[in-house]
Parts: C-alpha cells; structure tokens; sequence
C-alpha cells in the first residue's frame, strides 16, 4: 500500500464528437510522489490533465479529492480543492511584472511587498530566482516557465500538475526543474503528476507511472519496476525501435567518403546569411551551408540559438539582412511572397499551428493549400477533385479522421502533424525543411516520420533537419552543422560526430 | 463552437430544441415590445396590425420594403466579405454616405445618355464606398492601426463631409435651393438618370432589386467555391499560413475592404436612384441608419450570404411598417424599439444552446457521480 | 492661417471660452473613465453612447419624480447600469459579439428614451453653481474647474478612484489580465468574464453619472438628441490616450474644446468651418494611431470576446 490518494478519478470520459479523448480512465495521485503519465499525443493525457483542473468537462465518472467527490467546473474550483497546473503553453500575462503574475489568482488585498518577497523566498527555497520587478515579456522561456511554477506553489497546491514541462528547456534547464521537483514532493509531502511523452524522464524523475493509449489506461506500474523497453511497448501497442545513436542507415554511409564529382548537386546554399532583429540583436549571424540533393543535413543546438530563423526565412516568414540563399544554384528573395514555395522549397514548421495548418478549416482544404489551382478550373474550386485528392492522400498517410471534410481541429496533434507531411511531401518540393519534425509525438509517430524522411530523401529530396534533439540528428543526419547564438560552430560528417564533441559545440566551447 | 454530439439526443431533437430557442427569444422580444406599448396606454395588437399592414400586407407595401431591403441587403453583404477576412468593418453607415456623396456628384455633373448616367452613378457610389473603407484598410496594412476603430471614426467624418458638401454649391448643393431657408438639398436626378422601376402585381419596385439578388449569388459562390475564396478564408484564419503560401494578407485583406465599402457605397447610390428615400436627392442624415442596421442584419444572418435577403426583408419590413403608426397614435420609434429587440432577440439562441451545452455536460457528469 | 491664428489666441485669453471647454470635456470624461475600464478589460464598448443617454433620461426621469438633484443623479447611474448590464450579460455570458450588442443598444436605447420621452413630459431643471472658494479666482481657468454647478466636482472624484481601483487593487490586476490575456487569467482562476462584466457595469455608473450631469448640470430639458455622439467621442479619447487614464482625460480636453470652439468662435466674430471642427476629433484620433501605432499598445485582448478552450 502507498500513501493515501490525494486525488482519484474514476471512469473519467470525455469524447469530442465522435472521438473518445478519454474513455473510462481510472487514475490515482498519491502525497509524496511524482506520478508520470505517459501517452502517445492523443492518448488522452492533456484531456485527462484538463478535466482535473478543470479546463475541460467530462461528459461522465467522477473525481474524489481526500475521499469525497468534487465537481471541477473551472479552475477556480479546482484552485480551491488544492489542484494546481503548470502549462505546457504558458499562462503568463506579458504586459504584466512578474510580481504581478504571481499574485494573479489570489485573493485578498493586493500587497506589492509581500508578493516581491515571496518571489525572493521561494525562489531560494525551490532553487527559482527571479527578478520580481522584470515583465514577463521581457523573459527568456526558461524563466517564464520559473514564474510559472513560483506562481502555482504560491497556492500551495496539494497536488502539482506538470505538462509536458521540459518541451522547451534545455539539458540543464531541465535538470533543475527536476531537482526542484524532488524538494517540492520529498520535503513537503506534494503530489506531482508529470505528463510526458520523454521515456527517460519517465525513468529518470518518477515513482509511478500509467501509461494512456487511445484514451484509455493500458498499464500502471512502479518506476522502480519497470525499464525503457516496457514503457514504450505499452505506450504504442507493440515493439518499438528505440533510438540509439547507431545508424542503420547503408546508403548515408557510402556518402561518408564522397568524391567531388561524384556528389550531388546542391539544392540548398545559404551564403553568408544575416538576420539581424530590429533592436539590433544578431539572430543569424553570417551562416553558410550548403545541401545536396537526397541528403539529410542536421542542424544541431539547443533551442533559440537561430534555427527558428532559418525555418522562417524558408517558409518566406522572414528576411534576411545581408547574404544570398540559393534553391538549385538560383538565388532566391525569400522575402518575396511565395518566393520560397515557387523555388521548390516545402516546410514541416516547428509549430504547426502558427504556421502549418488552418484549424478551423477542414482537412481537404488544408492538404490543397500547397497547390489549390491543381483542383481548380479557373479558379473554379472542383469540389470533387478536392474530395478525391484528400481522400487518398488520408489513406496513403494513415491520417485518422472522419473524412476530408472533418475540421482540422478535431484531428490529434499526430494526425494534424501527418496532415501537413502528406502536403509537403506530395508537393513534390527540392527542398524539404524538417523543424523539430518529431516534437510532442509519440513513439509510433516518431518512427513514422523518421521513415518518411528517410524514403523522401531516398528519392532525391534535400533534407534540412533541424532539431534540438541530439538523438534524432544522429539517427538520420549524414551531415551536421551546430548552431550556437546563431552561428555555426562547427560542421561535421556523421562519421566525424560524436555526442560529445556535439555536445560541446552547442554549448559553444570551441576549443 | 464545438457542439458535442453523443449526449443521446438524435439530429431530430436538437433540430426541435433549437426552433423552440428561437420561437421562445423571438416571441420574448415582441411581448416585450408589447409590454412597452401598453405601458403608454397604446393597444399593441393595434400597433402589430399596422406594422403588418405598412410593411406588407396593404396593396403597394411591400414594393416599398423591397425598396428599403435593398440597401440593407448590400451593406450585409459587403459585411460578410470583409468579415471573411477577418476584418471587423463597423463603418458601414459613413461608407453609405459617401457613396451616396460621390453618385450625386456623378449624377449632377455628368450630361450623357440616361442609361450611361445611371450606370456612372453606380459606379462612383462603389467608388465612394471602396475609398472610404480603403483608408481603414490602408492604415490597417501600412500603419497597423486596427480597422475597427477607424472604420468607426470616419463615420462621424463622412457624414461631417456630406454635410459640408451640401452647403457649398461646387460640390453638392443644388444651386436653386433657397440658401434662405438653409435648404442643404443636392439638385434631383433628372428623370432619364433614375433607376427604371416596374409595376409586379400592384407593388413597384426598382429593377436594382434584380441587381442586388444577383450580387448576393454571385458573391456567396464566390466565397464558397473559388480560389480567390478560399484563399481569404486562409487569409482570415491564419495569416502566417497565409504568407507561407504565398497567399498575399494585405492584398486579400485590402480586397475585402474596398468590396465591403463598395457594396455599402452602392447601397448608397440604389437609395439616390431608386426612389425609394429621399425622392432622388442628398439630403443630411440621407443615410438613415441603413448601414448600422445592415451591419446588424450581416451579423444576425450569422455572416451567410444566403441569410442575408430574409433578414434584410425582416429589418425592412419594421421600417416601412412604421410609417402605419401614426394612425395608431403611436410614437414612431416604436419600431427602433422593436428592431433593437428583435436583433438582442436573434443574438440569443446561439449563445443560449451553447450555455445548455456546457450544462448539459456538466448535469451528465454530475449524474453519474 | 492668419486667421485660425488669431482665432486659436482670442480664445485661449477669453474666460468663457474655457468655462465651455471645461462643460464639454466633462461629460466626455465621465464616460470616458468608465469607458477605459471597460477596455482595459477587453471590450471596446460602443454602447457608452447608448448609456449617457440612459443616463440622461434615468437622471430626468429621477428628478422628475423626486424633485432631488441627487436622487436624479442616482437615476441616471442606474439607467446607464441598465443598459451596461444588457451589454455584459450578452457580450460576456451569453458570448454575444459585442459590437453588434452595442451597436443594438445605441439603437434601442435611441428608440426606447425617444419614444418615452415623447409619451411622458418630465420637467427637470439644473442644478446650482457652486463656486469653490479662491480657487475660482485663479485667471482663465478658475470659473471653468471651479465655479460649475455641484455634480461637475463629481469628476475629481471618480477619476482618482477609477485609476486606484485599476492600478492599484487586486481587482484592477484582474481586470487588467483579463484584458491582456484571458487564457492566462482564465488559468490563475479568474473569471474572466464576470470581471469584463463588473467593468462594464463601471463603465455604464459612470457614464450615466455623466448623462445625469449632462441633464441636470447643463442642459435642463431631455432631448432624445442630447447626447450627440458624445459618447463615441468619449470612446476616441481613450484610444487617444493610448489606453492610460491621463491620456484619455487629456484627450477628453483636447476633444472638449475643439468642439467648444463651434461655440465660442461665432461669439467672438469669427466664421468657422463647423464640420471641420467636427471632424477634428476622429481625424486627430486617425492621425495619433497611424504616427504612434508602434508606440502605443492596445490591451492585447481587445474587443476578442473569451470562450474558455477557444484562441
């Protein structure tokens, strides 16, 4: 027996049109211990999460705090019975002073210094320091997510939900957070629920973990007792691959000792490419690199450090400020609308719902974004030539969904994610941008697009891979460069690459 | 608005319970206006039957409304392509007006052929319209002010425009009016420039009535099955999606603008040569509330193309009625009171079914505990 | 330009013509903080047109039955309460868009004053001058802030304490989030809504204040015209004020006298432009945002209605 449950749900479900998000979900949380919830994206771990602040309503079962039901209708309700989230996308106010976020939502008398102070004291405590007075705009996202955490302790929540906290944190970032985590459930007897997709946060952080697939629970079970292998079988359903820094890939490794002539033909060249932001500070910083067709070029370093810029300046997002960017030997003003896409250019955005899919339209009409004249008569949409392209196009990539007219945002984040694959492949583009192609997926989908990427480059396509996942690049990469403050600091075939010396250059140690 | 099905009740049911919505909130808003009516000792069946009788059922009424529909109908569709594209366009009124302002102008200067006139009319009134929306898609795209607020501004400048043009005789004013009498009157279209109007079953209405149904067709297959549709759906919807496709936001946006002005500014040149209001001349105050109350019927009409000739029908109907009221001894903003109501009425089902949803959601929940 | 020159100079020396300025900047002020409550909440609320109307007539109606200057002061909060709560309950309960809520309103209330007025004859007067003791005496602009009839003094009051209850309490950081980021203050546990709702009805107290002191304070007799579009302007002047209390009171000045001026110019022999001056207002307001757009900013949330799970 472990301590008692802090907070129960029983038979919890929650549908979303004909989909089940949550079906019958039976879960625990108990004092003193870090629970991981793990799940494919679109297990239903967010919608779980949710019902229990209160952000989504379920349509049945029940939820007992200390023993007795409760009825969480919003998260005023849920802050009272002690259950509180810290947001996988913040829940900061910009405009507002970090004081001032962390006093929102709470009650009583507004008091300037009592608010600075606790900042000042918990974040010696919890190892959080931050500067009361700074705006939160002002912040990098490592300490945006800090008052985050500052302002949910503030209400000395019983039980801390946590998703997917380290999405957007670096190694170290993410160890901190941790360390903190272990205090806040070790020394005060919290609970902690971490929903994660990561098997080595699972491993690494936990005490417990249930695993979720298709909205159910399919296993739970102690962290001490279980390893790697048996999470990620449960998590998908059958034997995965689990990444390793191995690379199977045979083809790639005839590359390794490629002879001049003998190499393809470029198809992307950045010449000396400046990004410089208006306020001066230099994002890209005179960058030059070069891709071949049917070669996977990895871009390498933690997050922020300028491959947001790149992605955006092929995406024709952006500009830049000084330098050439060349598609097959041609230069190319990415700054001119559709210049990128007409070049041959297609991109799997970092986030697909700023820039890879219109969620209130429906699947057809985002897979015919790339080309909509080539289901059009003069303008004329053929309502069933769209039909018949998004028809295939959802059976040849898999995408689950009730049709080629089921709006976008019914789809799970995987299938959303397959959806914008399915369009940019099929535009049959020179050039394939990858940016973090694997982020928030699960393990099946993991594998999936690692496939995908592969066969595409199999035909030819260029591959531009950015990632902040070191595992990821090493698997698939036969090049790598290494972004540090938007420079290249180092660039590398894979045969040259070792994790640590990656490792260093992301870190910017030259030496 | 996600309406979750699953809660056990067929399509039949929800079909039933949504009528019933709107019965109940329609209903609600006329016993109010009853209520309000006898309040001031009036008999509101007395009031109802004269606002049935002046809007449709008295021979020759519902020409009349038609003639009013018309307008409306326009500025409501203008309204839904700038709403398509995400644009809040709120200055409908002013647009109006300038429209009307640029016709007038049109229609006294030009000496040509009756047909020709005509035509130049229309098209200075959608000229008017576009420019005047058009600053408000200017500074929304070069200077990122937000089109709702200027949009809103210029309606005080236009009308503050039209007034200074009808007081100096090189722009507007009719030469011949009595400056005397301070007669702010523009000089009235010659009979040859006005819009030919036939006589259907003892009613009669303008032929722009034709032209209107026709545009409302064309701009909702418009909308709905081109390209240039779809692309200001994307437009409206994800602007960054927009760019990445090369799919122009300002362009589209700027689009939209100048169409959604231009169909408020050829309302303005139907109700100059339709002689339907103001008997073919600018008078102040010539836009008579058209623009806000069409802005209301492209939002009640839930920004379907489709809706909007119903709607605009509904909202015509209660201001040519009113012109029945006098007999009744009724004041005639009855009926500002009555559309008012109406419109909050229409606002409601929407919101209500969606509050029920969430109930509904809850009750279920709780019912299992 | 000689001209306009010299009209400007005349003006700025005549006493009479700031007591004018002062009238009009009022009735604008008073809706106009309330009015900034509201946005700083996330509605742009065009109804405030529709409120100082109610609040007129609530106020005529008030004084009418009481014979009291105050109570018809309370009648006109009321009304404007009134039609606030019409206004909040649609917009943010029942997630009505809310311009067509105001633009209804502004309708309706038109419809609904008019037609009464016309049914029922309320006789009203105004209120007493009360001059403030030596500061009346300062030149120029003593008898304009300081010798008006009583409920003008009102202003001195609300405005200090609308700024303190929304910069300074925890209700205003509320209100404030609410109108930056609702998702983010919907997840600290505020309501969102209930909180655009309350400032609202702020916004409708205190624009009614104003059509009250517009009755009782200048006019004396209700007209279904009395307000004018004050209210829009009021509106004008605190986006003007790039959403800070003292520029939206300054603009409630600038906006005062540039209309006063269709007043005081004849007075003085000069022949003007009226619809020009008109216009000034919404122009200078067009002209601010196209040059400062990048320097002001707009609560983040403004006039996007909340749903919770909708962005």
């Amino acid at each position: 027996m472990g301590p008692p449950a802090a907070i129960c749900a029983r038979l919890l479900s929650k549908s979303y049109g004909a989909v089940a998000a949550c079906d019958a979900v039976d879960i625990e949380l108990h004092s003193g211990e870090i629970h991981g919830i793990l799940g494919e994206n679109g297990a239903g771990k967010s919608t779980l999460m949710k019902m229990l602040i209160g952000l989504v309503v379920p349509d049945s079962g029940t939820i007992l705090v200390d023993g007795s039901p409760v009825q969480i209708s919003d998260p005023v309700v849920a802050a009272s019975l002690g259950i509180g989230m810290v947001h996988q996308h913040f829940s900061l106010v910009e405009a507002l002073s970090v004081w001032e976020n962390v006093a929102l939502g709470d009650s009583g008398r507004l008091d300037r210094t009592a608010v600075r102070g606790a900042v000042g004291e918990m974040g010696e405590r919890y190892g959080l320091h931050v500067d009361p007075d700074a705006r939160v705009a002002d912040l990098p996202v490592g300490l945006r997510q800090r008052v985050e955490i500052l302002k949910c302790l503030r209400r000395e929540p019983a039980i801390l939900i946590f998703d997917e906290p380290t999405s957007v944190l670096t190694p170290e970032e993410s160890d901190e957070l941790f360390g903190s985590l272990r205090n806040v459930v070790e020394q005060e007897g919290r609970s902690v629920a971490l929903v994660s997709h990561k098997l080595t946060e699972m491993l690494g952080v936990t005490d417990r973990v249930t695993i979720m697939r298709n909205g159910r629970v399919v296993e739970r079970c102690l962290t001490a007792e279980t390893d790697a292998g048996a999470l990620a079988r449960a998590m998908v359903g059958r034997d995965v691959r689990l990444r390793s820094g191995s690379r199977p890939s045979a083809r790639a490794s005839a590359e390794e000792s490629p002879s001049t002539d003998t190499r393809p033909a470029p198809v992307l060249e950045f010449r000396g490419v400046t990004v410089a932001e208006s306020r001066g500070f230099v994002e890209l910083d005179d960058l030059s690199l070069v891709l071949r067709a049917g070669e996977i070029l990895g871009v390498a370093g933690v997050e922020g450090n300028g491959q947001r810029v790149i992605a955006d300046l092929l995406s024709g997002l952006r500009s830049q400020t000084s330098g050439d960017v060349l598609v097959s030997g041609e230069v190319i003003d990415v700054g001119r609308l559709g210049a990128t896409i007409r070049a041959g250019v297609a991109v799997i955005p970092e986030d697909r719902h700023d820039s890879g899919i219109v969620l209130g339209m429906t699947v057809a009409e985002n897979l015919m974004l790339a080309d909509p004249a080539a289901i059009a008569d003069r303008g004329v949409i053929d309502r069933a030539a769209m039909g018949e392209m998004a028809r295939g196009l959802i059976e040849r990539f898999a995408i689950m969904c009730t049709g080629p007219n089921a709006p976008m945002w019914t789809l799970s984040g995987g299938n959303q994610q397959r959806v914008v694959l399915a369009r940019e492949i099929t535009a049959s583009p020179k050039v394939l941008v990858a940016a973090q192609p694997t982020r928030g997926l699960d393990v099946g989908a993991i594998e999936y697009m690692t496939d995908q990427l592969r066969q595409v480059a199999s035909t030819g396509v260029g591959i531009l891979l950015i990632s902040s996942e070191l595992d990821e690049i090493l698997e698939l990469a036969d090049r790598i460069v290494v972004l540090y403050r938007g420079e290249m600091t180092g660039e590398m075939s894979r045969s040259e690459a070792t994790r640590e010396k990656i490792g260093r250059l992301m870190g910017g140690d030259l030496t | 608005m996600s309406l979750a099905v699953g809660s056990g009740r067929g399509t039949g049911g929800r079909v039933v319970e949504v009528v019933t919505i709107y019965v109940v909130c329609g209903m609600a808003a006329l016993v109010f206006s009853g209520l309000i009516v006898e309040a001031v000792g009036s008999d509101w069946t007395d009031v109802g039957k004269a606002l049935l009788n002046g809007s449709v059922l008295k021979p020759g009424r519902w020409g009349g409304t038609i003639g009013v529909t018309i307008p409306l109908a326009m500025v409501a569709i203008g309204t839904i392509i700038s709403t398509k594209a995400n644009l809040v366009n709120i200055g409908q009124e002013g647009q109006l007006l300038v429209g009307a302002a640029t016709a007038t102008y049109v229609g006294s200067r030009i000496s040509a052929p009756g047909p020709i006139v005509v035509v130049l009319i229309l098209l200075a009134g959608v000229l008017g319209g576009a420019l005047w929306s058009g600053i408000a898609g200017g500074l929304r795209y070069w200077r990122k002010v937000p089109e709702v607020l200027t949009t809103l501004l210029l309606v005080a400048v236009a009308s503050n425009l039209v007034g200074y043009g009808l007081k100096n005789p090189w722009l507007l004013l009719d030469p011949e009016a009595k400056l005397g009498n301070r007669n702010m009157v523009s000089r009235q279209l010659p009979l040859d420039t006005r819009m030919p109007r036939i006589t259907l079953w003892g009613n009669e209405i303008s032929i722009s009535a034709f032209l209107a149904v026709a545009l409302i067709l064309l701009v909702g297959w418009m909308l709905s099955r081109t390209i240039w549709g779809f692309r200001l759906t994307v437009v409206g919807q994800n602007r960054r999606v927009a760019t990445r496709f090369g799919i122009s936001e300002s362009a589209h946006g700027m689009i939209a603008m100048f169409a959604s002005g231009g169909f408020a500014g050829l309302a303005g040149a139907f109700m100059l040569t339709g002689g339907d209001f103001a008997n073919y001349r600018l008078v102040p105050g010539f836009s008579v509330n058209i623009g806000w109350v069409g802005l209301l019927v492209a939002l009640v009409a839930n920004n379907r193309a489709m809706a909007v000739i119903p709607m605009a029908f509904v909202f015509a109907s209660l201001r040519t009625g009113s012109g029945f009221l006098a007999s009744t001894g009724i004041e005639r903003r009855v009926t500002d009171v009555v559309q008012g109501l109406i419109v909050l009425a229409l606002l409601l089902p929407p919101a209500i079914m969606f509050i029920r949803e969430r109930r509904r959601a809850l009750a279920s929940a709780r019912s299992r505990v | 330009m000689g001209d306009l020159f010299s009209a400007v100079l005349d003006v700025g020396t005549t006493e009479s013509a700031y007591t004018a300025a002062a009238r009009f900047a009022v009735v604008l002020a008073f809706a106009a903080v309330g009015e900034w409550v509201a946005e700083r909440a996330g509605t742009l609320n065009i109804s405030v047109e529709a409120m100082i109307l109610a609040g007129a007539f609530g106020a005529a109606l008030g004084y009418h039955a009481t014979g009291s200057v105050v109570l018809g002061l309370v009648g006109g909060m009321l009304a404007g309460g009134a039609v606030a709560s019409v206004q909040a309950q649609m917009s943010h309960r029942l997630t009505a868009d809310q311009f067509v809520v105001g633009l209804t309103l502004n309708i309706l209330v038109l419809g609904i004053v008019g037609f009464l007025d016309s049914e029922w004859k309320l006789s009203t007067r105004t209120a007493s001058i009360v001059e403030v003791p030596f500061l009346v005496d300062i030149p120029l602009v003593g008898p304009a802030l300081f010798g008006q009839p009583w409920p003008f003094y009102l202003i001195y009051l609300i405005t200090p304490l609308f700024a303190w209850l929304v910069l300074r309490t925890r209700w205003g950081l509320e209100v404030r989030s609410v109108g930056e980021n609702p998702q983010a203050a919907d997840v600290s546990g505020i309501d969102v809504n209930r909180r655009r709702r309350q400032s609202i009805y702020l916004g409708g107290l205190s624009a009614g204040l104003g059509g009250g002191y517009l009755l009782l304070g200048q006019v004396g007799r209700f007209d279904p015209g009395i307000v004018a579009g004050r209210g829009f302007i009021a509106l004008v002047a605190v986006i003007f004020g790039g959403w800070t209390l003292r520029g939206a009171i300054f603009g409630c000045l600038l906006f005062g006298s540039v209309l006063s001026f269709r007043l005081t110019l004849p007075g003085l022999g000069y022949d003007l432009n009226n619809e020009m001056l008109s216009s000034l207002p919404s122009l200078v307001t067009i002209a601010a945002m196209a040059l400062f757009a990048h320097a002001v900013r707009q609560p983040e949330a403004l006039a996007r209605p909340f749903i919770r799970g909708l962005k």
